[in-house]
């Protein structure tokens, strides 16, 4: 009975999750590009053992790495910043509330050609700004040492509000008796903050971590709108390449095992979180 | 130094609080003493759990003066009080264990890990939640959470404590076993203990002295005796005691009441009165009667065979006279 009640939504996920994942496995040990005429030839682990020595997968994980470890970070802290002010009642909280959330609300493609826009060398209005104060123009968007900063503000930008959401729901679920009982017991607001309202939140931290983090792993239309993985490929991600793997080089059997390597790389973090979790709450225990 | 003696306890001085044009107080004046056990009683909406939220400085009064053994702390804020109050949710910390709950008041203070450590061995001991030490509030039982509230609240060592109706949430049986509880281990202590209750049997079981609070005002103060006996007003007359005092309609700027318990049938005459229900409760028997009245309670010994319409008597010493305008009770 309950198999049967559960199947749709079983058959559901199949369809959407497994079966797409089978394909790409079954893919990934196939040569499928412009050489075999865009048909699958099976080639042993051939794309695995290329994935392994390929610089440019490597240089990628690490750039993907790099710019979801910073912007999660990022948006927790601004998120948890926002959440906090949002939670006590002030005059314009609503209208802060509001605003807060549009960035959200905005398609990723709209806001990126709005960052790209307003990074723009030399014409974007920061480069005015930097311009007028007699300074040179900065090469925000092309320089690979720097250009991955403006990636991570666009998106830190646009998914804060996610985040604030996410704690402020969080923060709104803790009774406010707790705070008066222990200001009663001679607790400031600081020592509150550290002591009741961090350690209650911890799980919506968790959760909106592990989201973010999934998102932004994969993040694809901000980077391809934006920088499109430049300069010098100083920006690009594994989805990216995995795109482009498959669109421009025209190697399906390669994107496929690029997709994976990203897929267990994303496990393999999410299993470290949660283990981490479990560490945690043991630890309080 | 000087040889004036500084007045001991707590006292509240024309104690007022509005909520915008709302008077949720009106000029409460009343006293504690040292080791005394106020009852604060009254129906929802009274006033009293604003009453505890002055005295604890959650709240901030519009008019008046809190003092405690002389000192005034109407203006001191709520961690300088040094206050033990138990909330009516009880307020534990959901994720530290019940020793934790009861240590983290004096870490914030600073007092040193040895002293920490032998007062919350002592408290645990004193109220049985030794086994339940490294637990947290989650896996606790009703009774067991309220009692670490109570074990925070003592733990501190307070000049004070305030209960908000602390047993609303536990079942009957409970509630008679931790009343006694509560009376051997607050009262009679150091410190005066402000206990807000609904219960008027709570009230009358735990308090040297009850206070019955109505629309922010202050009814009447005394001992449970006291309010039994020669209650202020109709309304206290009508709030303290079980089942419900019997009135009379008003004659001539008097009415009159008389206590279920003070009723008896008599043999001929008095007022005729007809059996809705009765409910047997052992020792003795609780009777709806329908009267000229309206439905009156009769309370009488349990073994007592009653027709089922009898005449209704009482000895005049036992009935009370209110003033029918004002309600004040007449002498």
């Amino acid at each position: 009975m309950t198999l049967l009640l559960t199947l749709p939504a079983l058959l559901l996920l199949a369809l959407v999750f497994a079966v797409p994942l089978l394909r790409y496995g079954w893919l990934s040990f196939h040569a499928d590009s412009v050489i075999t005429g865009l048909q699958p030839v099976p080639n042993g682990g051939a794309n695995w053992l290329r994935l392994i020595e390929d610089e440019r997968f490597w240089q990628d994980t690490v750039q993907t790495l790099r710019f979801a470890g910073l912007s999660v970070a990022l948006e927790l802290l601004v998120g948890l910043a926002l959440a906090l002010l949002l939670h006590h009642s002030w005059r314009g909280r609503t209208a802060l509330r509001t605003i807060t959330l549009l960035p959200w609300a905005l398609p990723t493609a709209v806001m990126a050609l709005g960052w790209r826009w307003i990074f723009n060398d030399p014409y974007g209005p920061i480069n005015a700004l930097v311009q007028a104060l007699g300074l040179p123009a900065l090469p925000f968007l092309s320089s690979p040492a720097s250009t991955w900063l403006v990636v991570v503000l666009a998106d830190v930008w646009k998914t804060t509000p996610f985040v604030a959401l996410l704690l402020l729901a969080g923060l709104q679920s803790i009774p406010t008796d707790l705070y008066e009982a222990f200001a009663l017991e001679g607790g400031t607001p600081a020592q509150a903050l550290r002591r009741i309202t961090l350690p209650l939140l911890l799980p919506y931290a968790f959760l909106a971590v592990l989201f973010r983090l999934a998102q932004a792993l994969g993040v694809f239309d901000l980077v391809q709108i934006l920088t499109g993985g430049g300069p010098a490929g100083s920006t690009e991600t594994l989805a990216l390449y995995s795109y482009l793997s498959a669109m421009r080089f025209l190697d399906f059997g390669y994107s496929a095992t690029v997709m994976l390597g990203m897929f267990v790389l994303l496990l393999g973090l999410t299993a470290v979180l949660l283990l981490g979790r479990r560490w945690l709450a043991g630890g309080r225990a | 130094m000087s040889g004036v003696q500084r007045p001991q306890g707590l006292v509240l001085e024309g104690l007022e609080r509005r909520v915008g044009s709302n008077l949720v107080l009106d000029g409460l004046n009343l006293s504690v003493a040292p080791g005394e056990c106020l009852a604060l009683l009254g129906p929802s909406g009274c006033g009293k759990t604003t009453t505890l939220r002055l005295i604890a400085g959650l709240d901030q009064p519009s008019a008046g003066r809190i003092r405690l053994d002389g000192d005034d702390i109407t203006r001191q804020p709520p961690s300088r009080r040094e206050v033990g109050m138990v909330f009516q949710s009880y307020a534990l910390y959901p994720h530290l264990t019940v020793e934790r709950n009861l240590s983290l008041g004096m870490e914030l203070r600073g007092l040193p890990r040895e002293r920490i450590a032998a007062q919350i061995s002592s408290v645990l001991e004193l109220l049985q939640l030794e086994p339940q030490r490294r637990r947290r509030p989650a896996e606790l039982s009703g009774g067991q959470r309220q009692r670490v509230a109570l074990a925070r609240a003592l733990v501190r060592q307070p000049r004070l404590f305030l209960l908000d109706e602390p047993m609303s949430n536990l079942d009957a049986q409970l509630r008679e076993d931790l009343r006694a509880e509560l009376r051997l281990l607050l009262c009679g202590g150091p410190q005066p203990v402000v206990y807000v209750t609904h219960d008027q049997q709570e009230a009358m079981g735990l308090a040297d002295r009850i206070a019955v609070l109505h629309q922010g005002r202050l009814q009447q103060i005394g001992s449970p005796r006291e309010l039994y006996d020669q209650p202020a007003n109709l309304f206290v007359a009508g709030f303290i005691g079980r089942p419900r005092i019997n009135v009379l309609p008003a004659e001539a700027g008097c009415i009159r009441a008389v206590r279920p318990e003070h009723l008896e049938p008599l043999a001929e005459g008095g007022l005729p009165a007809r059996v809705l229900l009765r409910e047997w409760q052992g020792a003795s028997q609780l009777l709806q009667l329908e009267t000229p009245h309206g439905r009156w309670r009769m309370v009488c010994d349990g073994r007592v065979e009653l027709a089922e319409s009898f005449g209704l008597g009482w000895p005049p010493a036992r009935e009370l006279r209110f003033e029918a305008g004002s309600g004040r009770r007449l002498h």
